[in-house]
Parts: C-alpha cells; sequence; structure tokens
C-alpha cells in the first residue's frame, strides 16, 4: 500500500492490461463531480448500471501517457455510514473493489461540511487526491481557501479546479503525487481503545469504525464480527454512542482544518437565497413551478415531435422500398412490418429521450429540480411520496417510457419504486386516439369530459397504487430531507453528453425486448395457420375471459394484443380487423429519398416552429370524423362495454417499451409483477366500470 | 429550548438535539452544536428551506419538529433583513 502506483500491477488487473487503472470519484452531492468527469474525458463519457443493481453509473476513458484510466463516477455522499442504497454502493466498491486512485471531490463553497467526509475517506488505506471543485462559487461568498495551507494540514495533494469551465489540469498534475494518506481524526479515548483493539482482526481503521457504528453488510469474518459486538456492547453499557463520538470528532477536526485554509474576505449574501426569495415566494413560487413544469412537458415532447415523424416517415420508405424487391410475400412482409416496424419502435423513442434527458439534467444540475421538489413536496407527502416524484408523475402524461427514466433523480430506491409502478396508469399521449375513437362513437355528447375521466381515474389509480405499496413496505413515512444545492449555470457539453450517453443506454438496454415484441406480434398476425392467424386464434380464446367486461366480440379483444407494442396501434388494429386491410405500396428507389429529403425538412422546420411555440398552450385535437371505423365499431359492442374498454385500455399493462424501462430501472422481476398488477386493476375496475351504465 | 419547526423566520439558533437515530439528517449537517435559521416556508405551508451553516435544505415540519434548538439572540445579526412569511 506504500506505492500507490504498485496498485495498478496486482494479479487481476494484469490479465487484463498491465497499465489499466480505475479512478473512482468521491464526494458529495453536488460538488460537481459529474463536471469533473466531463472536462477531463468529456468525449469518452458513458452510462451503464453498477452491476447487479439497477443504479445507473456514469464512467469515461481517459488515455494518459503512463496509464490508460477508467475513471469512475461513484453516488453522491455525505459519509461512508450509509442511509441509503446508493450510499451503500460507495462504502462497497471502496471496501471490496478499491480503486487505484481516490479522486475526493470536494464544495469549496461548502468546504467544512465537504472536509467531514474527506477526513473519514482518509482512514481507508486508499491512494488520494483532493479535488476541491467550485473555487468560483467561493469566491463569490467571499471565501478565499488556501490550498497549499490545504495541502500540508491534511498530508494528500490538494488540486483546485472549477470543472465547470473546464479548469481541471491541476488534476493530473497531483495525482501523480499520489499517496495513501495517514488518518486525520483523533477519536475519543473510548472509541481509540475499542478500535486498537479490533485491529489484529480489521486492520483497515475505515472499516473497524464503520462496523462499530453500526454498519451492516460488511465484508467481515464472523470472528471479527462478535469482536466488534463485544466492543458495542461495552460502549454502550458506558453510555457512549460510537456514530455520534465519530462524527462530533470528525466535525471538530474538519472545524480545525477549515479555520487554518479558509479566509473570508467579505460578506455577500449569496445569490442563491435571493434567487429563492423569488423562485420560492409564497404567491409567485406556484405559479412559477407550474410553467416550469409546463416548459419541460413542452420541450420534450413538442421539440420531439418532428423526430418522431421523421423516423416514421423513414419507415415507410425502406418498407416501401422492401415491398418493391423480387421476394416472397411472407419474407416482404417480415422485413417491412416486422423487422423496419420493430426498429424504427424503437428508434421512435430515441429523440424524445434524448431531449428529456437534456431538459432534466439541465434540472437537476441547475438547482431547479430541487426546487420544484420543495414546492410540490407538501402535496406529495399525501401520496407517501417526495416532492421530486411530480415531475416523473407529469411526464407520463406525455409517454410513460421518459418518465420511468425520469424516477431516477430519485434518490430513495423505495420512492423510485413506488413512482415508477405509479407512472404506467398516467394517460399517456397514444392512449388519446383510443380515447377519442371511443368516446365520440358511445359518448358524442360527454366525449371531452369522458377522456378527462380517464385521465383523472388513470391519476388517482398511481397514487394509490404508491401509497398502498408504501404501507405494505414500509410503515414509517420518507424524511424527504434533501439539499438545495445552489442555482448554477451547467456546462452545456456535459447536459448534451449526458443526454447523448443516457440515450444510447435506452437503445441498447430496452432495444432488444421491443424488438422481440414486435416480432412476436408479427408472427401472431402474418404467419400461416389452420383456419386464420395465430392472432385470431389467441383472440378467440381469450374473449370468454372478457365477457364480464360486457366484450364479446374477438376483434375488440384481439386488438389489445398489439396494444402491448403501443397503445395507438389498437385503433389501427380495429380498423384492419373490421374493415380489412391496406396493402403496403411499393416505392421507387427515387421517390423514397425524395420523401426522406421532404420529411428532413420538415422535421428541421417543425423543429424550429416548436421552439418559437413552447409557449404556447395545448391543443387538444378532439375533431370527430364520422369513419366506416366508428359505424363498425357501433355495431360490435355496447355503451358499457365501450366503457369498460376504454378503462382497461388505460390501465392495463404499459407498452412494451415502458416494461422495457420498468426492467432497466427497478428490475425485471419486479416489472414483471407490475405486468400481472397492472393487468388485474385493469380488469377489475373495467368491470366495475361496466356497472356504471344499465 | 424549543423545536426547529417553532424558530421563528429570521431567528438563529443553534441545535441542542437530533434524534440519534436520525442519521441521514447528522449526516446533512443538522447536527448538535450547527448554526441553523430558517429561510422559508414552501407556498402550501411545509416544507421549510433551512440553513445550516452553509448547507441549505428541504426540511419537512415533521423532521424539523424532532429538532430541538435554542436562540441566538442577536449575537450575529444576519445580513439579510428577516424574511416576511404569512
Amino acid at each position: 500500500m506504500s506505492c500507490p502506483r504498485c496498485d495498478s500491477d496486482n494479479a487481476s488487473q494484469k490479465t487484463l492490461s498491465p497499465r489499466l487503472e480505475r479512478w473512482a470519484l468521491v464526494g458529495g452531492p453536488n460538488t460537481g463531480k459529474s463536471s469533473l468527469i466531463n472536462a477531463l474525458a468529456g468525449s469518452q463519457l458513458s452510462v451503464g448500471n453498477w452491476a447487479g443493481t439497477t443504479l445507473e453509473r456514469l464512467s469515461a476513458r481517459l488515455d494518459l501517457e503512463q496509464a490508460q484510466v477508467e475513471l469512475v463516477d461513484l453516488p453522491g455522499t455525505y459519509s461512508l455510514l450509509a442511509t441509503s442504497p446508493e450510499e451503500a454502493l460507495v462504502v462497497r466498491e471502496l471496501l471490496q473493489n478499491p480503486p487505484d486512485l481516490v479522486l475526493n471531490v470536494l464544495d469549496a463553497g461548502n468546504l467544512e461540511r465537504s472536509l467531514v467526509l474527506t477526513l473519514e475517506l482518509m482512514e481507508l488505506g486508499l491512494p488520494m487526491v483532493l479535488v476541491v471543485n467550485l473555487l468560483d462559487e467561493a469566491e463569490a461568498k467571499g471565501l478565499k481557501i488556501n490550498l497549499e495551507a490545504l495541502e500540508e494540514v491534511l498530508g494528500p495533494p490538494v488540486a483546485g479546479t472549477v470543472a465547470s469551465r473546464g479548469q481541471v489540469a491541476e488534476v493530473l498534475a497531483k495525482a501523480k503525487e499520489a499517496r495513501v494518506p495517514s488518518p486525520k481524526v483523533r477519536y475519543p479515548e473510548a472509541l481509540e481503545k475499542a478500535i486498537d483493539r479490533l485491529t489484529p482482526r480489521i486492520p483497515n481503521r475505515a472499516l473497524a469504525l464503520l462496523a462499530l457504528m453500526g454498519e451492516e453488510n460488511l465484508p467481515l469474518s464472523q470472528e471479527a464480527l462478535k469482536a466488534v459486538e463485544e466492543e458495542r456492547a461495552h460502549l454502550e453499557k458506558t453510555g457512549l454512542d460510537p456514530y455520534l463520538l465519530a462524527l462530533e470528532a470528525r466535525y471538530a477536526t474538519a472545524q480545525e482544518v477549515y479555520h487554518r485554509v479558509a479566509h473570508r474576505i467579505g460578506s455577500k449574501p449569496p445569490l442563491t437565497e435571493k434567487l429563492d426569495r423569488l423562485v420560492l415566494h409564497p404567491l409567485l413560487g406556484l405559479p412559477l413551478f407550474l410553467l416550469a413544469l409546463f416548459l419541460t412537458f413542452r420541450f420534450t415532447f413538442t421539440l420531439s415531435t418532428p423526430w418522431v415523424d421523421l423516423i416514421g416517415r423513414v419507415q415507410e420508405v425502406l418498407a416501401g422500398w422492401v415491398v418493391a424487391l423480387p421476394i416472397p410475400p411472407l419474407a416482404r412482409s417480415f422485413l417491412a412490418e416486422g423487422l423496419v416496424a420493430g426498429v424504427g419502435t424503437v428508434l421512435a423513442f430515441a429523440p424524445l429521450l434524448f431531449l428529456l434527458y437534456l431538459a432534466l439534467a439541465f434540472l437537476e444540475l441547475s438547482g431547479f429540480l430541487a426546487r420544484m421538489a420543495f414546492v410540490a413536496d407538501r402535496a406529495m407527502q399525501w401520496a407517501g411520496l417526495p416532492g421530486k416524484a411530480f415531475v416523473p408523475l407529469v411526464l407520463g402524461f406525455g409517454c410513460n417510457v421518459p418518465a420511468v427514466y425520469a424516477t431516477r433523480t430519485l434518490s430513495h430506491p423505495l420512492d423510485r419504486l413506488r413512482t415508477a409502478l405509479a407512472i404506467p396508469f398516467m394517460a399517456c399521449g397514444a392512449r388519446l386516439p383510443v380515447f377519442t375513437l371511443f368516446a365520440f362513437v358511445f359518448f358524442p355528447q360527454q366525449a371531452p369530459l369522458v377522456v378527462l375521466g380517464l385521465y383523472l381515474l388513470g391519476l388517482v389509480t398511481g397514487l394509490l397504487t404508491a401509497l398502498l405499496l408504501g404501507k405494505v413496505l414500509r410503515a414509517e413515512r420518507g424524511e424527504g430531507t434533501m439539499e438545495l444545492p445552489p442555482y448554477r449555470f451547467p456546462p452545456w457539453r456535459l447536459l448534451l453528453r449526458l443526454a447523448w450517453a443516457r440515450t444510447q443506454s435506452f437503445v441498447q438496454g430496452a432495444g432488444g425486448p421491443i424488438l422481440i415484441a414486435v416480432l412476436t406480434v408479427w408472427g401472431l398476425l402474418h404467419l400461416p395457420f389452420p383456419g386464420g392467424s395465430p392472432y385470431a386464434f389467441l383472440a378467440q380464446a381469450l374473449t370468454p375471459l372478457f365477457h364480464p367486461l360486457g366484450l364479446e366480440d374477438w376483434r375488440l379483444v384481439g386488438a389489445l394484443i398489439p396494444g402491448f407494442i403501443a397503445k395507438e396501434v389498437v385503433v389501427g388494429t380495429l380498423g384492419v380487423s373490421l374493415l380489412g386491410a391496406e396493402g403496403l405500396n411499393p416505392l421507387s428507389f427515387l421517390a423514397g429519398v425524395r420523401a426522406l429529403l421532404d420529411s428532413l425538412l420538415s422535421a428541421l422546420t417543425g423543429t424550429l416552429q416548436g421552439l418559437g411555440s413552447l409557449f404556447l398552450p395545448f391543443s387538444l385535437n378532439l375533431a370527430p370524423e364520422p369513419t366506416p371505423l366508428q359505424v363498425a365499431l357501433k355495431e360490435a359492442v355496447s355503451p358499457s362495454g365501450a366503457l369498460a374498454y376504454l378503462v382497461f385500455v388505460l390501465l392495463y399493462t404499459p407498452c412494451v417499451a415502458t416494461v422495457a424501462a420498468l426492467r432497466q430501472v427497478i428490475g425485471g422481476r419486479v416489472a414483471l409483477a407490475a405486468v400481472v398488477y397492472q393487468f388485474s386493476v385493469a380488469y377489475m375496475l373495467a368491470f366495475l366500470a361496466r356497472q356504471l351504465l344499465p | 429550548m424549543l423545536s426547529l419547526a417553532q424558530l421563528p423566520p429570521g431567528h438563529r439558533a443553534r441545535i441542542l438535539q437530533v434524534p440519534p437515530e436520525k442519521k441521514r439528517l447528522l449526516a446533512l449537517g443538522l447536527r448538535p452544536g450547527a448554526v441553523v435559521e430558517i429561510l422559508l416556508k414552501a407556498p402550501l405551508g411545509d416544507p421549510l428551506e433551512v440553513r445550516a451553516e452553509e448547507t441549505y435544505l428541504l426540511l419537512r415540519r415533521a423532521e424539523a419538529r424532532g429538532i430541538l434548538v435554542e436562540t441566538l439572540i442577536a449575537a450575529e445579526p444576519h445580513e439579510l433583513p428577516p424574511v416576511r412569511l404569512r
């Protein structure tokens, strides 16, 4: 351990490459860790999941002269003693998969508290560099920090940075001087003696302290655990709480260090405090909150529409080319309606997610998301959720898929799970065509009311789901306490790179399942089958299940199956099975190219128009068209059956893309349970809805 | 001695006691000895914006009730005029 560079030569690393190193960024939330990674190795940014978890892992490759480095961003934490699974991940990584170098990122504007974690990290016995970031904010507060003095007082090399402006050069220079620091905090006698007695069994000071403080799931032998229990019992007998003792000692040392290195050269009230008086104003706060929500919604959905349309056009052109190929009809159909449609379905989400991630990263890193959480917190307490959960829920009304990914901004996994399970009940845009079609056929006088009622039913069902799940999983309500970080201008390059890496992660992680689902439905609809298609057979077999809901026509029940791909497909499928299919039109090469160029142009102009109309209110297109489909529908089902059908479409299994998103965010098994749950809820409420009408 | 929820906005106080099982509050900087101040309450009355030393926090009233403080009487006049809340 005395030579940090030797670490990279240990056996496990050697098999990969002798010069491969892993550097971990460790620091509090909002200390600018992602800005630092971006400034050091932004173009190599990638996003994945931590092994065995659904937590996001941000990393980047950095090619140095002496080594190839993987920079890994560990979740923000205030202390090694974990209060959430994300923080537990930090401890687990540092103890069980120790990095070659710890880059401890400190907030220069809140140095004293940052130092508390630093003092704890220094007990780990890992090579370490301190990166004092956000020096610009400290200066704006009237604080002068003497970095040389800090290095002298503490030991590890200290680099000063303003990562948001790319001023990070010192980090690499100081990394070369990194060494294992010696622990700085001297704990009260009783605690020190306990640590000493544990040393033969637990040589790592940080580990011994964590064990004494009562941290569970540490990599310790039975024998060591027994020794820890004895020491804890001994301390408790004398009325001492090891956690409070250690915390006090660390704060005292941090304060001492702070006063030796920081000097106040002025005292300006921080801009953040002034801005908060406006943003969180008793009267203005609520309208400003709603405006921010509205803009996020518009930005994501209005600006992505032209690009989603473009992908649809590309899909049509490709299908047209395929249909013109001299190959058997079944192969043509497979390529055009299976493969092209499947890949198109996956890619159509990319513009939507990219813009959502852009908006969310801006809100999160600028400090606005925390303020939105602040305003919404009281209302969300009713459902037992933190204020931050409000934003994903509202996004769910646009599209469930980005909304599920937006739950990643919630720090507690239980809150994330409950919000993610509530989201599929939010009536996304794809369900609107089904609602309007049925509402205008069966309830022409009250159509808008029926549609509004469906939206509310979805919202209430979702919130009740979150509430009940909270009651089942834990009795106590969430604390909801969180930091309100200072307002900041996030570097736009970081926003774009994060959004890009996260969109890539969606295509890689969710693309496969979506494609498989589309191909399965294609097979059901088109593969040869005695007496029709597998689709008709399956739909007829399922129809008795839906008799209690007042649905007796197998074509209505059948349309729910492709509705699993995207709910708006329900309308198209109903059209095909009630009225007969339209053939695909073959397209010549040149005509296809022309169509592609046209649609590219309209996507660009559409984006510009969208930017101009960000502030305009929505227009709900509820225009009724008396089509043959509506006439055919009226004969297929009664009004009470239609209402049950609408409720079922609102609530049943979200589309495959949402399930794929749930799998990435909350895990496969839970996602599967969610599907079953949603199906049951949809069935029961649809049954009740049928009883509303004669 | 009063609870943090009872502290009038604009007044400073020193934390005397935090329930020891509230490790998250302690880690966030709400620890005995820290100087705190209530800056704002949310438009719906709850939660509170609290400053603990240099850290700004969202704190629910229910949590604030568990934290005991003693007011600091004009020891250090604050730079900003007290926030008017109603």
